[in-house]
């Protein structure tokens, strides 16, 4: 065994370092530039990648690290892009600096309160809470129109205004706010799952009535997880909306979630890019079998999954990371 | 005071009493042994005295405060730590990642979201201090479930330790053990225990060295019932334990 394969154990050689972080580094540069190399079209589609990434991320945190299966997470990207939607499309309030934060606290108390509910079940009973509240948000979605539009969506949700003379946010400056937006979302995560907390949410998923008489609170754990996970899919909510331009109850309901659940699956949970190699993956599928033929989409998805369970077990992301410790070993002086 | 009061304690599983009436005190640095055979419910009363499983009657106090509904967090930060018959650990994570989560979990803050927790110096030398008092340092990046079983009852005994406990309740720890490995057990115990004088060790074994190596005071346990208890040589001669062990003339 060796020290490679565990996360947050840099050496302190600059070799080590550099196999450490320089994947992180080279992915940063190359998302940096490449706007300028690719078409409008791409940078669309790399934009749409980058938000499923962050919403994947979020939910790995309770599903890959935590071990909790949920099947309502898009009700958190959903409210808090409905929440964003309507301060924008009805109230007029485009403020970037009213609306990212008033739409990430709104998918957090959504977390908190389907969290304290669903949390009182486990295993296969917390699967069915969750995706019922998923459903019962989108249903309320179609129904109320007055507020939501109902099934034509809420429409007109143009992109939020930053307040500083001389930004405007087109295509491109959107882009890369949702890429900052990306990098922070990573590196918060990457930093909760090397801490005590996110240590704790690892030891709870592997075992944990052996965690109570360790002495944690695993409910409370589990339960701040569950909250935190939300807020993260609620920053890619507010990103989705603009970007979209319209939220539909779909966006609420179980083929959201479901799948963000492929991506994290096929990624590989219990990775911190794991899911977003899955948002890649299954997007870039989902562009080209659109292309060719649309109708058939969820037949090669499902192909998809299903070789990637069989064959690919552990994901994308468990492979490659298998793949970079070997040679980290090799060339990089970690101790082995 | 005594370090535990376990007052008239009893557990029903359906029509099956598995503990009834069970009353002792263990005073402070006390090695008590529980001995019985199997199915004598010295794994209940672990699981009651733990937290693991609920009182169906009686009372246990732990340095005068009475635990008896605690759940087991509480008991753990009140001092009260235990060991599993069946190895209980973290099995996919690495060794030291076990045992960094051991010693988190004895602080009493949790929740804490941004520096690492393998940045944790303090916790690390602690680590490191009883894992060399193993022989395991040099392994602690490898996931526990690759170790071998004599490695991970020894990761169970420290894994209680690891929170400085007052009370340590170690449920058969030579469990599985050759007897070369269980004698090992006992010198390394001994060595653990040397610096903690006023720890109480209360443990059941079917190893009868090692509890007449270890213990100051055994209880004997048949069929729910606490049959005797007295010192090591009490024991030996108590014509009842003897029954129960070899069994009686003529049946």
């Amino acid at each position: 065994m060796n020290k490679a394969n565990i996360a947050g154990y840099a050496g302190t050689s600059w070799r080590d370092w550099l196999f450490a972080y320089a994947p992180y580094i080279g992915i940063g540069i190359i998302l940096l530039i490449i706007p300028a190399f690719i078409s409008t079209y791409f940078q669309s589609l790399l934009t749409k990648v980058l938000i499923f990434a962050i919403f994947a991320m979020s939910l790995d945190l309770i599903l890959g690290y935590t071990g909790l299966l949920s099947l309502g997470h898009a009700a958190y990207l959903g409210v808090a892009g409905y929440t964003a939607g309507l301060l924008i499309a009805r109230l007029g309030l485009t403020s970037f600096w009213i609306v990212a934060p008033a739409a990430i606290v709104m998918a957090g108390i959504a977390a908190a309160i389907i969290g304290y509910i669903s949390l009182r079940v486990s295993g296969v009973y917390f699967l069915l809470v969750t995706l019922a509240f998923g459903q019962l948000l989108s249903v309320v979605a179609v129904k109320w129109r007055a507020v939501t539009g109902g099934t034509d969506g809420l429409v007109g949700i143009i992109y939020p205004d930053f307040g500083i003379p001389g930004l405007t946010l087109t295509d491109t400056n959107y882009y890369y706010l949702v890429f900052i937006a990306f990098a922070v979302c990573f590196f918060l995560l990457y930093r909760l799952i090397n801490s005590p907390f996110g240590k704790a949410l690892v030891g709870i998923r592997e075992n944990e009535s052996r965690m109570r008489c360790l002495g944690y609170n695993t409910w409370a754990h589990k339960y701040i997880a569950f909250i935190v996970s939300g807020l993260f899919a609620g920053v890619a909510g507010v990103l989705f909306a603009p970007f979209y331009g319209i939220m539909v109850p779909g966006h609420l309901g179980l083929m959201t979630s479901s799948s963000v659940m492929l991506m994290v699956v096929i990624g590989g949970a219990g990775t911190l890019f794991g899911p977003v190699i899955g948002a890649i993956v299954v997007l870039l599928l989902e562009h080209f079998a659109s292309i060719y033929t649309p109708e058939r989409w969820p037949l090669i998805l499902g192909v998809v999954f299903v070789i990637c369970v069989l064959f690919i077990r552990g994901g994308f992301g468990f492979h490659l990371s298998k793949f970079w410790s070997r040679l980290r070993i090799r060339y990089g002086n970690a101790e082995s | 005071m005594e370090m535990l009061k376990v007052d008239g304690l009893s557990k029903r599983f359906g029509g099956l009493q598995a503990l009834s009436d069970v009353s002792f005190n263990a005073n402070p640095g006390e090695k008590l042994a529980i001995i019985g055979p199997n199915g004598a419910g010295k794994t209940t009363l672990f699981h009651l005295l733990g937290g693991q499983l609920p009182a169906t009657t009686g009372r246990i106090f732990l340095q005068g405060q009475d635990i008896t509904r605690m759940p087991p967090r509480y008991r753990l930060h009140l001092g009260l730590a235990r060991s599993f018959q069946l190895n209980n650990l973290f099995f996919n994570l690495a060794l030291i990642d076990n045992m960094l989560l051991a010693l988190k979990g004895a602080e009493r803050r949790h929740f804490e979201m941004f520096q690492p927790l393998n940045a944790r110096n303090d916790l690390v030398a602690t680590a490191q201090r009883l894992l060399e008092s193993i022989g395991l340092w040099e392994m602690r990046f490898a996931p526990v479930a690759t170790l071998s079983y004599g490695d991970q009852r020894m990761v169970e005994v420290i894994f209680a330790l690891s929170s400085s406990p007052k009370l340590i309740l170690l449920d058969e720890p030579t469990a599985g053990l050759s007897t070369a490995e269980a004698n090992a057990f006992a010198d390394t115990f001994r060595q653990l225990l040397k610096d903690r004088e006023d720890t109480s060790v209360i443990f059941c074994a079917h190893d009868m060295d090692l509890v007449f190596n270890l213990a100051d005071r055994i209880m004997v346990l048949y069929f729910g019932q606490l049959v005797a208890q007295g010192t090591p040589q009490e024991i030996q001669t108590n014509p009842k334990v003897r029954e129960i062990y070899l069994g009686s003339e003529g049946s």
